[in-house]
């Protein structure tokens, strides 16, 4: 038989042929190796958050092969020693077997809780980030949208999860989610019983969050996910201004390969981030708490740190409870306001910004640059307001820690809270905005004057001045003409030049000075011959 | 690739013949770039290829993955023979979870560095402009499909035919209400059934008082609590201690003489008297702002703080709020003795216990 | 510091002639304590001068607690008074306190006390174990009271698992799940567990110090006690095996180390790889 000669070299050709026969896809996969992304660190805060779901969706389909969602009681019998022979929940008994009975489990719920926690910081951080540079603009405020509704969303995912293990953290954490729902007027207690089927704790809310968990909460934030990026594709990233860089283009890489690559290698390291702390940092001990039980709590208990701000809010209202005299007496409980209204009036704050800042300003246009802060300092200013409620609240959820290890009076803390929180955000609001006509007024200055050199001149009158280097030619009173560009402005004798440092290096500059200046239109600037190195002056001697 | 961009006449603007043998590769990846608005306008090596830096940084890009397999290989044999089943104290079990996530980590930031090496360092560097194309779409295209929209709304002829607009909606509200009914109906449940938020498990049962009991079931004499001490007490029913009576748990406390006699003065202010026994008194335990046990009792100060929200109770005052979100007073049990010595409940909590809600009398 | 702190404090302030707010609730409080401690001083008044009362009455106290007594009069007669008797505004009657109480707050360094504050702190002890016996002593062979068995290994037997649950049932509301201690109202704390000895906490137990409940052997009997002795050093002793423990302080410290080392760690890593290379 003559065995037919297969040739390895034309074979991924061959197939590939055969592939777009088929399907097509030359075309449109070219459009997608050539996509163009723009580059910039602050770029890359929402990968963090997605690869962290990533994360959480593996080590949470481990989970699910070990975690026993009902809560009928049974007698633990594990390895862990101080809680043998204690009645609990089969949803708790078979997190401890994960923690201690499962090779290896351990590690696999404290990656799911870090990388949870994770995802939620990261979602934070690039929710700040677009506030901060106005990316939420036309056009696109339906991601804005989306984004605010992921951290919800991701709360809501977090919260379920954090109720799942049955523990008595989860159990008092839960407990505090029915009386919230109680405290709503009219329907209050009807929503409760029927989420719990019952009086708390009843017998089926932790199968009924399982399932809200594991399938529910994980398709809809997949969904939205997956329409923030494809929004994300379709109408092309922003961009910081710069040379060459307009509102019509974008200037970057393109996707393959360089891009992509460092997607690849970036999702690997937030990945090991989080196997690092999963193994370094233990998360939430369970067995320390032992099963929830009405009637145990444990000093400082608190939630994970993104439901923090609620519970601060909660301990910072006053006793106002709301009676209404009608027929038999109808109430609003005090808890009502800092849990129910207080988070109601934030989604809407967030969902609603771009559209009420767009109105603001009567701005309608379309904006792919991103602004630097202090060139908006109202929008700045509402972002530091705005961080520092949230800070206040989050630090109150905690006050009780805080009082314990730092020995202040936990009255005293309170108070503190509550004063802080009506103060400090103006004040915030204040001095960010000053900062930002600051930080204006000195960019200003160096397009006007130039860059400080650092050289004092005595003037034959008698004055000392300082002279400035001019970034273009001047006229006649030392003035230069130049547009302010949205950008960054060099302020430094070494950074002449609009894209960055000159001097290369991280952390401390490498000794060969860049090649050339890159801000177009000016003449080169002679790097120093040599540059001494600033030291003690000793190993001169 | 060995290719050189050409700086002078910029290359890539004008339309190439890609089946041409003698264009580059480099030139038809260019022809595809222009064709998708792209103009690579900065395309340059980093090293040079076969330099010495270029040796150093595939070495170091090597160095990475085979780090990588050396934890990953590492992180295979502890997690096959490393001793991990639990034992008590700090014995080699506990390292097995940091040792686990220090391979894992090193392995999987030995790729990523790696991986982000090579591309960072030893790929070209490359600046490409794109256009956007925003704002493209034509207003030519905008009136065909709005008018295509429109068209088909009216071969519909909805707007002719009201009657089969209204039978339609008529017709499909229902089975959206068909859609929602099983989930509603099946997850409704009466929150007044059995009268259950207004009751605890120390309401009598056929006539007969509910005893304190311990976690342990045992019933509890006045003797067994010291004064200014206090105890967790459940009712005595089947299953009283447990979460089927989350609300039950109560705090039965034993006030010094002093503070009984001023608590007995305010229980009487109050329409209380007669709620304590001697000098021991019983508050639920279960905070009127959240649920959680409010349970930190201060025996000098007689407060009882909640741990959750730091809402603070004064005991010796009806249990009132004194500090903090809470803004009802904690319920009071009225207890009693009975013949055998025991402390029983006179009585079901007169007031629901718990945090607080809507149509609470 | 605030307003409202414990009687004690209260009192004080009120000796120093220093305006406290307080609530009328706490005054009629005041007022009550106030009454009960005049009466006690006068009572402590009349046995200290009703002529030859105590002298003859008392039994002669043993050497131990002979040594004791002189330790009392150096160092505690300031606040607690002649034969213990107490002052008003300083320092309780310490009669029928017991042993328990003594060898608490004496050799945890709680007592002598610095200076008044909302709660006495463990110090450095000032007393050797062996004149904190004699103090015991001399507390006991005045007035009785709770007494902690011999030796120093009071968890020899005790069971975990049991210990455990009645460690959350009645400890960890103010200890902490952990033993790590909290807060308690207006500057109180309920301290750490993690440096109390067996005998500490058992006396602690016994005799209900500071704003502590009293869990007598009548309520917590002597086994269950070993139990949560038992629990209490399993938790100090029992390594963590998820690896570094963020001091176990729950959530708000999580919290922390997400944004300190993953946010971090991850920026930098981000501004990295966005670099110019």
């Amino acid at each position: 038989m003559k065995r037919r000669k297969f040739d390895m070299a034309a074979a991924p050709g061959n197939s590939a042929r055969a592939i777009d026969d088929r399907f097509q896809v030359a075309t449109p996969l070219r459009r997608l190796l050539n996509k163009v992304f723009p580059d910039h660190w602050s770029f890359l805060l929402g990968e963090i958050a997605l690869f962290s779901f990533v994360v959480l969706l593996l080590t949470g389909v481990f989970l699910t092969f070990f975690f026993e969602p009902t809560m009928t009681e049974v007698i633990y019998n594990g390895s862990y020693a101080p809680l043998r022979g204690t009645p609990m929940s089969a949803a708790y008994a078979s997190s401890l077997d994960i923690s201690f009975d499962v090779r290896g489990g351990l590690i696999m719920r404290q990656m799911h809780h870090w990388s949870a926690l994770l995802f939620m910081a990261a979602i934070v951080v690039h929710m700040l980030r677009i506030f901060f540079t106005g990316a939420f603009r036309k056009p696109r405020e339906t991601n804005w949208i989306i984004g605010s509704l992921l951290f919800w969303v991701g709360f809501l995912a977090g919260f379920t999860g954090y109720s799942l293990p049955d523990d008595g953290l989860s159990g008092t954490g839960l407990r505090i989610a029915s009386a919230i729902m109680l405290s709503i007027p009219v329907i209050g207690s009807w929503l409760t019983s029927s989420i719990f089927d019952g009086e708390f704790p009843g017998t089926i809310i932790i199968s009924r969050f399982f399932i809200a968990h594991v399938l529910l909460i994980p398709a809809l934030l997949v969904a939205l996910i997956s329409v923030h990026l494809g929004l994300v594709f379709k109408q092309k990233h922003t961009q910081w201004p710069g040379p060459g860089r307009t509102n019509g283009n974008v200037v970057g890489e393109r996707m393959f390969p360089r891009y992509a690559i460092k997607q690849g290698g970036f999702f690997m390291v937030v990945f090991g981030v989080i196997a690092l702390m999963g193994g370094l940092f233990q998360i939430n001990p369970i067995w320390l708490f032992g099963p929830y039980e009405a009637w145990v709590v444990s000093a400082a208990s608190q939630p994970d740190w993104y439901v923090m701000f609620l519970d601060g809010s909660t301990r910072l209202m006053p006793d106002w409870q709301i009676d209404i005299p009608i027929g038999d007496g109808y109430v609003i409980p005090p808890l009502f306001w800092p849990t129910v209204v207080l988070p109601g009036i934030l989604v809407m704050l967030s969902l609603f910004y771009p559209f009420m800042e767009a109105r603001y300003l009567k701005d309608y246009r379309s904006h792919n640059l991103l602004q630097r802060p202090r060139d908006v300092p109202f929008r700045t200013a509402l972002g530091a307001m705005a961080v520092t409620f949230y800070l206040i609240l989050t630090l109150t959820g905690a006050n009780d820690v805080i009082a314990d290890k730092f020995h202040i009076s936990l009255n005293a803390m309170t108070w503190a809270g509550r004063i802080g929180l009506l103060i400090l955000p103006p004040l915030a609001y204040y001095v960010t905005y000053r900062i930002c006509l600051g930080l204006q007024q000195h960019d200003r200055e160096v397009l006007a004057h130039g860059v400080e050199t650092g050289i004092i001149k005595r003037l034959p009158d008698g004055r000392f001045v300082e002279v400035h280097q001019p970034l273009s030619a001047p006229d006649e009173h030392g003035h230069t003409e130049l547009e302010y560009a949205g950008w960054v402005v060099p302020k430094k004798m070494n950074r002449l030049g609009a894209l960055g440092p000159a001097i290369r290096g991280f952390f401390y500059p490498i000794e060969k000075p860049a090649e050339a200046p890159v801000s177009p239109g000016h003449p080169p600037v002679e790097p120093r011959p040599e540059r001494e190195e600033i030291g003690s002056g000793e190993t001169r001697r | 690739m060995s290719t050189q961009t050409g700086q002078s006449t910029r290359p890539g603007q004008e339309p190439i013949d890609v089946n041409d043998p003698q264009v580059s590769r480099f030139d038809i990846v260019r022809e595809g770039a222009r064709r998708d608005d792209i103009e690579i306008v900065h395309y340059e090596h980093q090293v040079a290829p076969g330099s010495k830096a270029e040796r150093r940084l595939v070495r170091t890009v090597a160095g990475f993955f085979l780090l990588t397999g050396l934890a990953a290989t590492a992180f295979l044999v502890i997690y096959i023979w490393w001793p991990w089943e639990y034992q008590p104290g700090r014995g080699g079990d506990k390292l097995f979870t940091p040792l686990l996530g220090v391979t894992l980590g090193v392995a999987l930031l030995g790729i990523g560095f790696g991986i982000l090496t090579w591309g960072k360092k030893l790929l070209p560097k490359e600046v490409s402009i794109q256009d956007r194309h925003e704002g493209a779409v034509s207003t030519e295209d905008r009136t065909i499909t709005g008018q295509t929209m429109l068209y088909m709304a009216d071969e519909l002829g909805v707007r002719r035919r009201p009657l089969l607009g209204m039978s339609l909606l008529a017709g499909l509200v229902p089975v959206g209400a068909v859609a929602a009914a099983p989930l509603v109906g099946g997850l409704i449940s009466d929150p007044h059934k059995n009268n259950q938020m207004m009751t605890t498990g120390f309401s009598p049962q056929e006539g007969q008082k509910i005893r304190l009991v311990r976690e342990d079931g045992r019933p509890i004499r006045p003797a067994d609590i010291s004064a200014g001490g206090q105890i967790t007490v459940f009712p005595g029913v089947e299953h009283g201690v447990s979460n089927r009576y989350a609300d039950s748990p109560t705090l039965l406390i034993h006030l010094r003489d002093a503070d009984a006699e001023d608590s007995r003065r305010n229980n009487e202010r109050e329409g209380h008297g007669g709620y304590m026994w001697g000098n021991y008194a019983a508050f639920s335990k279960i905070c009127t702002h959240a649920g959680c046990p409010a349970s930190l009792y201060e025996q000098q100060t007689n407060r009882l703080l909640c741990p959750c929200h730091q809402s603070q109770f004064l005991i010796t005052d009806n249990a009132k709020p004194i500090f903090g979100p809470a803004s009802r007073r904690l319920p009071q049990l009225p207890i009693e003795v009975d013949a055998e010595g025991y402390f029983v409940a006179k009585s079901d909590y007169t007031e629901p216990v718990g945090p607080d809600f809507w149509e609470r009398p | 510091m605030t307003s409202d702190n414990d009687r004690r404090r209260g009192l004080l302030a009120r000796l120093r002639g220093r305006p406290v707010a307080r609530s009328r609730g706490r005054r009629r409080l005041g007022a009550a304590v106030r009454l009960v401690a005049a009466l006690m001083l006068a009572g402590g008044a009349y046995t200290v001068l009703a002529p030859g009362a105590s002298a003859q009455e008392n039994p002669p106290l043993s050497g131990a607690a002979a040594d004791g007594k002189a330790l009392f009069d150096v160092s505690c007669v300031t606040c607690h008074g002649r034969n213990a008797q107490g002052v008003e505004g300083r320092g309780p009657s310490l009669i029928g306190v017991g042993a328990a109480s003594v060898e608490f707050q004496v050799s945890t360094g709680r007592m002598p006390m610095a200076r008044q504050e909302a709660q006495a702190q463990r110090k450095p002890e000032v007393f050797s174990p062996d004149e904190v016996d004699q103090l015991a002593a001399y507390i006991q062979e005045l007035g009785g009271g709770p007494v902690v068995p011999a030796g120093d290994n009071l968890h020899a037997d005790g069971n975990v698992a049991i210990g455990g649950e009645l460690y959350r049932i009645n400890c960890s509301q103010c200890h902490a799940f952990s033993g790590g201690g909290g807060a308690l109202s207006s500057g109180k704390y309920a301290p750490s567990l993690k440096p109390a000895t067996d005998r500490q906490i058992y006396a602690a137990m016994l005799s209900g110090p500071q704003n502590m409940p009293v869990f007598g052997d009548n309520q917590i009997t002597p086994e269950q006690k070993a139990d949560i002795i038992a629990y209490i050093q399993t938790l100090n002793t029992d390594g963590d095996p998820g690896g570094f423990n963020l001091g176990r302080y729950g959530p708000s410290t999580e919290g922390v180390a997400i944004f300190l080392v993953g946010i971090v760690a991850l920026v930098f890593a981000s501004l990295w790889i966005a670099g110019k290379s």
